[in-house]
């Protein structure tokens, strides 16, 4: 039984940590904010519920577990929270999309 | 000799060219009486094209003529990267040799384990009756730093406000006039989450602040989270929502009094102590969340401060006023 639990937190934090390397991977490899945006995302949510598991499976059922749920709880909440606060700052400030989408709306109201 | 003619767009053969070239067709209906003015404008758009050329040029010389001197600086770019590394081995060598004559961690024969630090851990706990030896070393026996270093950050917040703030007149009122400028628009989602988040911010700054001689944190901790929450109401729901409970007047009172306290808190301690009086306080039961004499206090007067400045310092660089 002892075996098995190790066995569960080893994979969960070995998966933790490839995420966490494939976020910080494509957070230098893309070009484009939003994309890397979506790497570093995907280490501040999957990279670090699967951490966190590993973790609370090491523990069992105790207090520490609980605190560990309510940190995963409440970074899962904020982070997803800045993430989207930054790409609508991003959306606002980035002229050549403002451009391309006002540019469409001239093309319907020429035709029309 | 023909003499040459200048106004070769008006003629009748510049039209054909330019219907075969597509520019102009004569089957549309154009209005009369109109063609001098078109030839003007048409005139003055050349104009406007030539001075953007001129322009254009201008900037090009001026850009070429910054750039000249980087010529020289060549050879330099060519040496940089052994310079570079150059400097990196030096500043390595240098360090890693000082590094090696100090003495090794944790050894207690350090210099630095003098009886000072003794003192601070045997009758820490004693003398100022905080369990946190950090807290009773900050606020009882190094107070006049931790003064020295709440005034600091007044003093920070009011050149702030001496360079920043934003007195009546027409540019209080063009600032206001542009929404973008000052809020962030109604986001629902950063609402919504502020609604949960905020309460359980505030309230986690609280508790690092009363806790702060019995764990770890304390006033400028905790006085920084307290901070944060306000801040992020402010980017949630604006400046006139937050307004309503954190304005201008009641930053000036918290933080002025605050301060006043705090100081006179420090004063009874240094005036007693330099004297050789007994200061009277009782330090309760070292651990109970009453105790420890005036350090409790201290703690939220230092936290009100560092609350009071964090969101002073957002909101006078966001919009010039608080």
């Amino acid at each position: 039984m002892e075996w098995v639990r190790f066995t569960c937190a080893a994979i969960c934090l070995i998966f933790a940590v490839v995420m966490e390397n494939i976020a910080v991977y494509g957070v230098f490899k893309f070009k484009f904010v939003m994309n890397r945006m979506h790497a570093a995302a995907i280490g501040d949510t999957l990279g670090l519920m699967l951490g966190a598991l590993g973790l609370i499976i090491l523990k069992g059922v105790s207090w520490f577990s609980f605190k560990m749920c309510l940190v995963v709880f409440l970074l899962w909440i904020t982070s997803a929270v800045s993430s989207h606060v930054i790409m609508r700052m991003e959306y606002s400030i980035d002229e050549e999309a403002v451009a391309e989408e006002t540019s469409d709306i001239d093309i319907q109201g020429g035709g029309q | 000799m023909s003499r040459k003619r200048t106004d070769y767009r008006s003629t009748f053969y510049s039209r054909i060219e330019n219907f075969v070239n597509g520019k102009e067709d004569f089957l549309l209906y154009k209005p009369k009486g109109n063609t001098e003015a078109k030839q003007l404008e048409s005139l003055e758009e050349e104009l406007a094209e030539a001075a953007d050329l001129l322009e254009q040029r201008e900037a090009r010389q001026k850009l070429q003529d910054r750039m000249a001197p980087l010529d020289y600086l060549k050879n330099f770019h060519k040496l940089y990267g052994v310079v570079a590394a150059l400097v990196c081995a030096t500043m390595m060598i240098l360090l890693i040799s000082t590094v090696i004559y100090l003495p090794p961690f944790g050894s207690p024969d350090n210099p630095t384990n003098n009886e000072v630090i003794e003192r601070y851990i045997e009758k820490g706990e004693e003398e100022t009756g905080a369990v946190n030896i950090v807290t009773g070393l900050i606020l009882n026996y190094r107070g006049f730093d931790t003064m020295g270093e709440t005034h600091v950050l007044f003093i920070a917040a009011s050149c702030v406000m001496i360079l920043l703030l934003i007195v009546e007149g027409e540019e209080k009122k063009s600032v206001y006039a542009n929404d973008r400028y000052l809020e962030p628009g109604n986001d629902i989602i950063i609402q919504r989450v502020a609604c949960f988040l905020i309460p359980v911010i505030l309230l986690f700054g609280i508790y690092v602040i009363l806790n702060g001689h019995l764990s770890p944190g304390g006033g400028f901790s905790g006085g920084a989270v307290i901070g944060a929450g306000l801040i992020l109401h402010e980017a949630a729901f604006g400046f006139r929502k937050t307004e309503r409970f954190f304005n201008e007047h009641v930053y000036k009172i918290a933080k002025v009094s605050a301060l006043c306290f705090y100081v006179c808190c420090l004063s009874y301690y240094f005036y007693m102590g330099a004297h050789g009086y007994d200061n009277h306080i009782p330090l309760g039961t070292p651990g109970n969340i009453i105790s420890s004499g005036l350090i409790l206090f201290i703690n939220i007067f230092v936290g009100t401060e560092v609350a009071c400045t964090m969101y002073a310092f957002y909101a006078l660089f966001r919009k010039g006023g608080l």
